[in-house]
């Protein structure tokens, strides 16, 4: 996450310090490798999310047993593909 | 009575200040990811102009700091998290918090320097 978040940070530096640096960061998004790696982001952040709002429900003390665990753990990779395919198709 | 074990590569006062900063900070940076996700897909046009506009605003301004202070704080305590966990050779370990530590923060002062003086079209 921390590498994305410098990518990011990267890219709005970039984007909104002037015109032709907003024009390359829009033009480095119409490539593919650029989209890939932000598609790699995405799906970080998305995944990381869904597990940190599970783990945030397991703070109140829900999903503690062997297999709401297991069973909510599943959930959220279900839930992270879910939203990197969605990040994929919002991409391409 | 409360800090007996003297953790100084943490961000918070006690591992409860930890536990507490962790999630605050992820709700603040949840709310601004679900913000700027839906301004970027409900966006008809991205121009230049659209886009300095949106970070001309002052509540723009300040929700991205907030972000990146979330940011800071979450990702400080996070690694400290993991690699107290992992790595259990402490000069490397205390490497790896100042190398994130100070990553975080220049990604700090970097958001602070770039949105400051943008004033839109």
């Amino acid at each position: 996450m921390l590498i994305s978040v410098g990518l990011l940070v990267w890219a709005l530096a970039t984007s909104l310090q002037s015109a032709e640096g907003f024009a390359m960061v829009h033009e480095l998004f119409t490539g593919f490798i650029a989209k890939f790696i932000l598609w790699g982001i995405l799906t970080a952040l998305g995944y990381h999310l869904v597990a940190g709002i599970r783990h945030m429900i397991m703070d109140m003390g829900y999903f503690e047993e062997l297999v709401s665990g297991r069973i909510t753990a599943q959930i959220s990779f279900v839930l992270g593909i879910v939203l990197s395919v969605l990040a994929g198709v919002w991409l391409w | 009575m409360v800090k007996m074990v003297k953790a100084a590569g943490t961000f918070g006062r006690s591992g409860t200040h930890d536990f507490v900063l962790l999630r605050a900070s992820a709700i603040i940076m949840a709310l601004y990811t679900i913000f700027m996700v839906s301004f970027l897909v409900s966006a008809d046009t991205l121009n230049y102009a659209v886009w300095t506009n949106l970070f001309a605003h002052l509540g723009m301004k300040i929700f991205t700091m907030l972000a990146l202070t979330s940011v800071l704080i979450h990702g400080w305590i996070g690694i400290w998290q993991v690699i107290t966990d992992y790595v259990k050779i402490s000069g490397l370990r205390a490497f790896i918090q100042f190398v994130v530590s100070v990553a975080l923060i220049v990604y700090w002062l970097a958001g602070l320097l770039v949105v400051w003086p943008v004033e839109g079209v």
